[in-house]
């Protein structure tokens, strides 16, 4: 199982809170870019992939022009004929008919709309640049265009946000028959306008525990898995690129500042869009290669994340060697002691009730 | 020896020695640039605070108008209230002081009373008030201050201006024409006193000394009167200002020897050296042994630094003699040291010495004064932590410290410095009104209440125009009683305090309540008590943390979460662990900083 992942560094207007790295009014770089990113995957020529994730930045800004040039190249170069599941993130404002229509035919089955609510207060809040009627109307038109899954976006945390609110912005997502959604709490990033000026109706952390805790028996109750921390959905609609960098698989990113994991080496492109598009395989830093033990203590940690599947250490032991896991062993072993995990025979699982505060979790998982 | 003067400057902190003493080091050539900083205080740290820790001698030779070369001998004396007894010894290396009072300032509490050391040790004083360059000076309250409070006249006083020169030569002919020259035959037995000391890796200890009778030279033996012990020298010589090797020193000399002295409990400030032929030489009478007042307990951060504390205080220790450790365990902190300091600023300066030049990073617990227990057998014990407390149905009574303070402050601000006295469970001895403008409190306090903020707050309540000395005048019953800190129903021993009884129960409550903000929320509920005895006086909970989560994945950059994971956990590593609670180093010293 091997990922492919484009980053799509543009945005018409960078939000409040947002410190991914995207640029705004730079759209007219599309074109220019597209090459680059051939230019990059050549690099790389001949790798299988099995899920594909179109991410940003606002992906739906290459235009129904620009997502057919890069599909095409993108087939030119690699082997995708096995893949099972490929993603575009679109933003309402941007999600056309042509737009959605193109990614149909170029293959991809997944859309993930970038809805973060449906209450125009709040989505302005934070500088979004659509509004919930736009949301509502990106989603019907997934729909019609026969994604076969449709994931929605949404943040918890917003300022003046209570249940009420984030309430009927889930439900009428689960109303729409969206089968997965992403809820992120909102968080500070330092650097963002949002960090340097924080509203005063922001809800504090207990605020937002107490949002996400209702959200997730919400989502439970009208069926929803609660499959990751931050990621809810329907039986069979879970999102396998994702479950891929939790599980520690292997991926490709392409684009400044994706990041990569191939043959055991974790790496990334610096965030550099003018480099990139002079010199597209430039940009390689942040090499990093682990010994074994310390791989399966990272694994272990991702794998956390995953609140059904957990960490199997008879699985890891198989696979990263048994003396390699046997201090971890031990750390899982302590800690479900405690009641900080919850032990089924080999298998290690997050508490429900500590899905929140399980930072504490992931640090002694990796150990010193 | 008719041609040397020893003298030294008694000023308070920022009244210009360390200018002053420049100038006279550029007039006479020693030094040749003219440099911003101050040459005689070599410690980045004493030039943040303007206060010069550590005295040292300066040998500048003068060319005087009579036509007659002479050799001056700068003593620097540290300007702290701390710092009596190393002023008092410095002090005696010396003939003459300059009294340097800033003109825009007046005359402070210090300074009297190392003026008075120095009158009583028989210096002559040559008055000198500086700054005058300023324009917002005041010259006539000066000159009535300077007569009122030390009976000096007013046409005995010089004025210079430190940063310019102006007036500075007539100074350097005052030296000579005032100050008597010292005495002392060169024929008698070796008799010096050890004035400072410094240490260097390669040759020892340094001894800083004047020499009252004989001399001394390379290849000599000589003793330490205090120990009996017996060294060869190795060198001599002055400093000037840095090390110059000479070929002896004699009577009337100020100047350092080396012997390969490695211990440097061997070299106390005030010892007298003699010849080792002449052990029956008497010592210069007055040395006493450092008397630290001031203890707290200093812990790693980091376990595993142990042995670099203990290879930092050992070291520190060769340079300052007056700092006292033996090791101490704490349930709460594991293993660190019990030091004791000369008072506050003392503790302060060096705390902040140990973290910057040996990369340390420490918990300082509360400090504590010596503490006289009269157990019930009876027996009297001498107590310097809480921990030590014995139960509190052994303890018949408790003595603590009290120390007499000279408060001088300006007239508009006698009320809030007696306020601040009242609090700090002070007792108006007397009052005096040196001039018109300013009061003279004299207080008892205990030392406890006194190294618990009380400078800090003496200078914020008079902006910074109140100054202070104090001597030590014995031990006082006292109503007091030990407070214990639980967390999670763990006794933190270092955070335990003794309070007066009445105020024991009021801090507890400010205690706990501070700690509730420090101490981060945990997975589970902490809860804060402060207990007399076995009576809980106050308590608060620590909610438990609903939110600490990386919720977001950035496009499958593992390193980066993972290197997020690191630092927070780099964070924890920060905190000392009591039972499964975490607790920020801060937390050690926030009785300290209850009343901000």
């Amino acid at each position: 199982m091997r990922g492919l992942y484009i980053h799509i560094p543009f945005c018409v207007r960078k939000c409040a809170y947002c410190d991914f790295y995207s640029l705004a009014g730079r759209q007219h770089l599309v074109p220019a870019y597209v090459d680059a990113l051939l230019t990059e995957a050549r690099s790389y020529a001949g790798l299988s992939f099995q899920t594909l994730y179109l991410g940003g930045g606002t992906p739906s800004l290459l235009g129904d022009r620009g997502l057919r040039r890069l599909l095409n190249g993108l087939h030119q170069v690699f082997d995708l004929s096995g893949l099972a599941e490929a993603t575009i993130e679109v933003n309402p404002d941007s999600a056309t008919t042509a737009l959605l229509e193109t990614a149909r035919q170029k293959g991809f089955n997944r859309v993930s709309i970038g809805v973060q609510s449906l209450r125009d207060g709040e989505l302005n809040s934070v500088g979004r640049v659509h509004n919930a009627a736009q949301a509502l109307a990106a989603l019907a038109q997934a729909k019609a265009t026969g994604f076969a899954s449709i994931s929605a976006d949404v943040i918890i945390g917003l300022p003046e946000q209570n249940w009420g609110t984030l309430h009927s912005t889930i439900g009428k997502l689960v109303h729409m028959g969206v089968q997965h959604i992403s809820a992120y709490c909102l968080s500070l990033e330092p650097g963002t306008p949002l960090a340097a000026d924080p509203p005063a109706n922001l809800p504090d952390d207990d605020a937002q525990a107490e949002l996400f805790h209702r959200a997730c028996s919400f989502l439970e109750s009208e069926g929803f898995v609660h499959y990751e921390i931050s990621n809810f959905a329907r039986p069979d609609h879970e999102c396998q690129h994702n479950l891929n960098y939790w599980r520690g698989g292997a991926y490709l990113g392409l684009g400044p500042a994706a990041a990569s994991h191939l043959n055991g080496r974790r790496f990334k492109d610096r965030d550099d869009l003018e480099t990139y598009l002079r010199n597209p395989t430039g940009l390689v830093e942040d090499v990093e290669i682990l010994n074994a033990e310390a791989k399966a203590a990272e694994e272990a940690m991702l794998r956390l994340r995953l609140l059904r599947e957990g960490i199997d250490v008879r699985a890891l032991a198989t696979r990263f060697g048994r003396a390699n896991t046997q201090g971890l062993t031990r750390r899982l072993r302590e800690m479900a002691m405690r009641g900080c995990l919850v032990r089924d025979s080999t298998r290690y699982v997050l508490p429900a009730d500590r899905v929140l505060v399980s930072n504490s979790a992931f640090a002694e998982v990796l150990g010193d | 020896m008719k041609n040397i003067r020893n003298f030294c400057i008694i000023a308070h902190i920022d009244h210009g020695k360390s200018t002053l003493a420049d100038r006279i080091l550029e007039l006479t050539n020693v030094i040749h640039t003219v440099s911003k900083e101050p040459s005689l205080d070599s410690m980045d740290l004493e030039r943040e605070r303007g206060i010069t820790i550590k005295a040292k001698a300066v040998r500048i030779p003068y060319y005087a108008r009579n036509g007659q070369d002479y050799i001056l001998n700068l003593i620097d004396t540290p300007g702290h209230v701390d710092f009596s007894y190393e002023v008092s010894r410095s002090l005696k290396a010396c003939e003459g002081a300059i009294l340097l009072v800033d003109a825009s300032q007046g005359v402070e509490a210090q300074t009297i009373a190392n003026t008075y050391l120095a009158i009583d040790a028989g210096l002559t004083i040559i008055p000198v008030i500086n700054k005058i360059d300023l324009t917002n000076i005041m010259l006539d309250d000066c000159y009535l201050q300077l007569d009122e409070m030390l009976g000096i006249p007013s046409e005995d006083v010089l004025r210079v201006s430190g940063k310019l020169g102006t007036g500075v030569p007539e100074l350097l002919e005052a030296i000579i024409e005032r100050i008597p020259p010292p005495q002392g035959s060169p024929d008698e037995p070796l008799s010096c006193l050890i004035f400072d000391s410094a240490y260097d890796s390669y040759r020892g200890v340094l001894p800083h000394i004047r020499i009252f009778a004989g001399s001394v030279q390379r290849g000599d033996r000589i003793m330490l009167k205090s120990t009996g012990k017996v060294f060869e020298v190795d060198e001599v010589g002055y400093f000037s200002p840095d090390p110059v090797v000479g070929q002896k020193l004699g009577a009337g000399e100020v100047g350092y020897l080396t012997a390969t002295i490695r211990e440097a409990g061997d070299v106390h400030v005030g010892d007298t050296i003699i010849s080792a032929k002449h052990p029956n030489t008497p010592a210069i009478p007055g040395f006493r042994h450092p008397q630290p007042m001031v203890y707290c307990g200093l812990y790693p951060v980091i376990s595993n630094d142990y042995g670099k504390l203990t290879a930092a205080l050992e070291k520190f220790q060769l340079n300052d003699s007056s700092i006292v450790y033996e090791k101490e365990s704490s349930g709460a902190l594991g293993y660190g040291y019990r030091v004791g300091f000369l008072g506050m600023l003392h503790m302060d300066i060096t705390l902040e010495r140990l973290k910057r030049e040996y990369e340390l990073m420490l918990i300082a617990t509360m400090p504590s004064v010596v503490y006289k227990i009269i157990t019930t057998k009876p027996e009297e014990l001498y107590v310097d932590s809480p921990s030590k407390f014995p139960e509190p149905d052994r303890i018949d009574h408790i003595e603590e410290p009290i120390i007499r303070a000279r408060v001088i402050v300006p007239m508009e601000f006698v009320g809030p410095c007696m306020e601040l006295a009242d609090s700090k469970r002070g007792s108006l001895i007397g009052m005096e009104h040196p001039d018109g403008k300013r009061v003279v409190l004299i207080y008892d306090f205990p030392l406890a209440e006194i190294i618990t903020g009380y400078y800090d707050k003496l200078k914020s309540v008079s902006r910074g125009y109140a100054s202070v000395s104090y001597d030590l005048m014995g031990y006082q019953p006292g109503d007091l009683v030990k407070v214990d800190i639980l967390v999670k129903g763990t006794k933190v021993d270092a955070l335990s305090y003794i309070a007066p009884r009445e105020t024991a129960s009021t801090r507890g409550r400010a205690l706990i309540h501070k700690l509730r903000k420090l101490i981060p929320r945990h997975q589970f509920e902490v809860s804060l008590q402060a207990a007399i005895g076995k009576k809980v006086v106050a308590r608060e909970d620590i909610v438990p943390i609903r939110k600490d989560v990386l919720a977001k994945c950035y496009g499958g950059d593992i390193t980066r979460k993972r290197k997020l994971l690191e630092k927070q956990k780099e964070g924890k590593k920060l905190m000392k662990m009591v039972g499964q609670v975490e607790i920020p180093q801060e937390a050690f010293l926030s009785l300290l900083k209850l009343e901000e």
